[in-house]
Order: structure tokens, then C-alpha cells, then sequence
């Protein structure tokens, strides 16, 4: 069942929790990073943004909270490079089908394709 | 590392003569409009589809010519049936529908063989003919196939959040080596085939479409007839797992614990 999501709740580190993020911060910091947790979306929510941005463009105030957002979370900033690697990485597939597409239309296959043409090419 | 070969079921790497897409793309439609505009009365094609799904970059260095005097369909299939077999395998999966698309393709070449001027090499014209084939099988399919996939990575997910944040332990790591570095390495073009294979088909047509073909959103929303939200949802979860399976598989990280869920993506 998930919990509401607050500072206090994740304050101990047993095997199931992150530790803090406020853990050996100064007040100020605290502060900060409370604020910021509090006032951008939750991770999961931010990977879904984030996938939506590479469709269309987020509007300001969202683009500013993933911003914030990052200066508390290394991860979700990781997988937003990680989603722009991935695009680039798909998009050069096309060019690199024969390093890991050995199948070969089977022999058999090839002349009931022929026999199938003959029928069908015009004299 | 046991998830790595686990992936790697693509067992025989014959090499075959090459056929790089880079001549598949550049068929004749595209450097010719009113060819284009022929063959699509002629096969009542969709003359936006056929543009737009043409991917930029057309260099002609790979295509062969081939003089264009006589109709000869059996020499079709001995110089590009495995390329046209491969094209079609890679974006449909199945290759009893692979075959049967290639042969469609091939019928519809031999009934618009007039209009093809050999201005451009017989493969990537073939190839034309071969990708409105798919993208018509595609758009049939959008009424055939109910979106059960979209439980899919749902619960397979939730273990890498507490409380909607990140697992500190389990969240992503950072690449090494970097990703295009990696782009040359043909093991890396395997893994992330086996990769592409895990996802459930409908995710991975979408996401093929989407970042393969690079077709527009609302093209592909108007093709397979689902909601932009629907797309959004789709491209998110094949992202995340993709992301997630590109990362166990080469990215160096070691293996955890509830690593393995490849019952679960099938």
C-alpha cells in the first residue's frame, strides 16, 4: 500500500527505504530539498513527463519543476539522457539491420514465390 | 553474466550478402514524384503514408542497379528476397506474416512494373512497395488486436519505486560505456534486437514506428486508431523497458536480485 510520501516517513533506512535525502544536510538544505520534494512531481511521475516531452513540448511551469526536480534527484535526470540515447539509438537501427537480422527467406519459400510469379507476370 | 546470454536467443549469425537499409529506404517514389503518384493510384496506396514513411537520408551507396529491360521476378527474389524477408521480419515478427507480405509486395510489383523507370534501383523500389504492404498490415491489425498489453510493466515496474520515488539502489545507472561508442558494436545491435523482441508486439509496433520509422504521433494514433494517450502510455512503458533491458544486458551493471522477468514480458 503506498504511502503518502513526506520527509519524516523516509527518515529511518531499513532495507525497504532510501536513506533520507535530508541525512548530514545543514537547515538550509533541508529546507531546500524539502521544498522542492514537495513542490515537483514524484519520480514516477516524472518519467512519464519525460517520455511525453519527447512527443511534445511540456508546458513552461512543468519544464521548470523537472528542473528543480533534478537538483534533487540524479536519477531522473540520468534517465532523461538515457531516453534521448535510446531515440538516437533507434533511429540508427534501420542502418544496422544486417548486424543482428541473419534470417534469410528459406529456399523453399523462394520458389513457391517464383512459381507464385511466373502465374502472375504478364507475357 | 546469466541475463546477458539468456537474451541472446539469435543463434546462427550467417553473413549474408549485404543489404544495408540505407538502400532500402531510397526507393524510386521518393526521388520521383510522379512515379510515386503512379504507383500510388495504381495500388490505391496512401500517397501521404508512402511520403512520409520514406526515412531522410536516402544515399544511394548500397543499392544495386539493374538495368531495367524486362520484367524478371524470379531474379527478384534471388538478389532481395532475404533483404525484403529481413525488412518485413524486423517489423512484423512473425515470419509466416513476413513471408506473406513479401509476396504481396512482389505481386504488386509485377502489376506496376511499367511504372517503374529504373531510375532508381530495383531494391529500394521493391522496398517501397514492401513498406505501404506493412503499414497496410498494420492498419488492419488495428482492428484485430485488443490492447491487453497495456497491464504490461505495470506491477514489473513497481519495485524499483518507494513511495513513487526511486529505489536508491535500483534506479538508472549511469551508461558505460557511452552510448555512441556502443553504436558500432554488432553484439550491441543483438542485444538490442532481443531487446525489441521482449516487448509485447503492440508496444513494439509502436515504438517502432515512433522511433524506427520516425513516423509522426498523429500519423501513427490515425493508422492503429488509438487515443494520443493511449500512444503516450504505449511509447512510456516501451521506453521504460527498453531503457531497463538495454541496461541489464550491456550496459555494465551487475546483476540483481529480481532481475529476470522475462516470464512476465512474455
Amino acid at each position: 500500500m503506498p504511502r503518502p510520501m513526506s520527509i519524516a516517513d523516509r527518515s529511518s533506512s531499513s532495507p525497504a527505504e532510501n536513506p533520507s535525502p535530508l541525512t548530514g544536510r545543514n537547515w538550509f538544505e533541508r529546507l531546500l530539498v524539502g521544498f522542492i520534494d514537495n513542490h515537483t512531481p514524484k519520480c514516477r511521475e516524472v518519467i512519464k513527463l519525460l517520455s511525453q516531452s519527447m512527443e511534445v513540448k511540456l508546458p513552461i511551469t512543468t519544464r521548470i519543476k523537472l528542473r528543480l526536480h533534478y537538483l534533487i534527484c540524479a536519477w531522473c535526470q540520468r534517465y532523461e539522457e538515457q531516453l534521448r540515447a535510446l531515440r538516437k539509438i533507434a533511429s540508427s537501427f534501420p542502418e544496422r539491420v544486417d548486424d543482428c537480422c541473419p534470417e534469410t527467406l528459406p529456399d523453399s519459400s523462394k520458389e513457391r514465390l517464383k512459381q507464385a510469379l511466373r502465374e502472375r507476370t504478364p507475357e | 553474466m546469466q541475463s546477458r546470454t539468456a537474451l541472446f536467443r539469435i543463434g546462427n549469425t550467417s553473413h549474408i550478402a549485404s543489404c544495408t537499409n540505407r538502400g532500402l529506404d531510397n526507393f524510386a517514389g521518393a526521388e520521383h514524384p510522379e512515379n510515386l503518384a503512379e504507383i500510388s493510384s495504381l495500388e490505391g496506396f496512401n500517397l501521404a503514408t508512402l511520403i512520409e514513411m520514406k526515412l531522410p537520408d536516402s544515399g544511394a551507396a548500397n543499392t544495386v542497379r539493374e538495368p531495367s529491360c524486362c520484367v524478371n521476378p524470379d531474379s527478384w527474389v534471388d538478389l532481395h528476397g532475404d533483404c525484403l524477408y529481413r525488412y518485413a521480419l524486423l517489423r512484423v515478427r512473425h515470419p509466416e506474416v513476413a513471408e506473406d507480405l513479401v509476396q504481396e509486395a512482389l505481386f504488386a510489383a509485377v502489376r506496376t512494373y511499367a511504372n517503374f523507370r529504373g531510375t532508381s534501383s530495383e531494391r529500394s523500389w521493391l522496398c517501397g512497395i514492401l513498406k505501404n504492404k506493412i503499414c497496410d498490415y498494420f492498419r488492419r491489425l488495428a482492428h484485430e488486436v485488443s490492447f491487453t498489453d497495456l497491464e504490461f510493466l505495470e506491477d514489473e515496474m513497481s519495485h524499483k519505486f518507494i513511495d513513487q520515488g526511486w529505489n536508491h539502489d535500483l534506479g538508472p545507472a549511469q551508461w558505460k560505456p557511452d552510448p555512441e561508442a556502443v553504436l558500432d558494436r554488432k553484439e550491441f545491435w543483438e542485444t538490442f534486437r532481443s531487446c525489441l523482441d521482449k516487448l509485447p508486439q503492440r508496444v513494439a509496433d509502436v515504438f517502432m514506428l515512433r522511433e524506427i520509422e520516425q513516423m509522426e504521433t498523429a500519423q501513427i494514433c490515425e493508422a492503429l486508431k488509438i487515443s494520443q494517450n493511449n500512444l503516450w502510455v504505449m511509447l512510456h512503458r516501451a521506453r521504460m523497458a527498453l531503457r531497463e533491458c538495454l541496461e541489464l544486458n550491456w550496459f555494465e551493471r551487475k546483476p540483481r536480485v529480481n532481475a529476470e522477468t522475462d516470464e512476465h514480458r512474455r
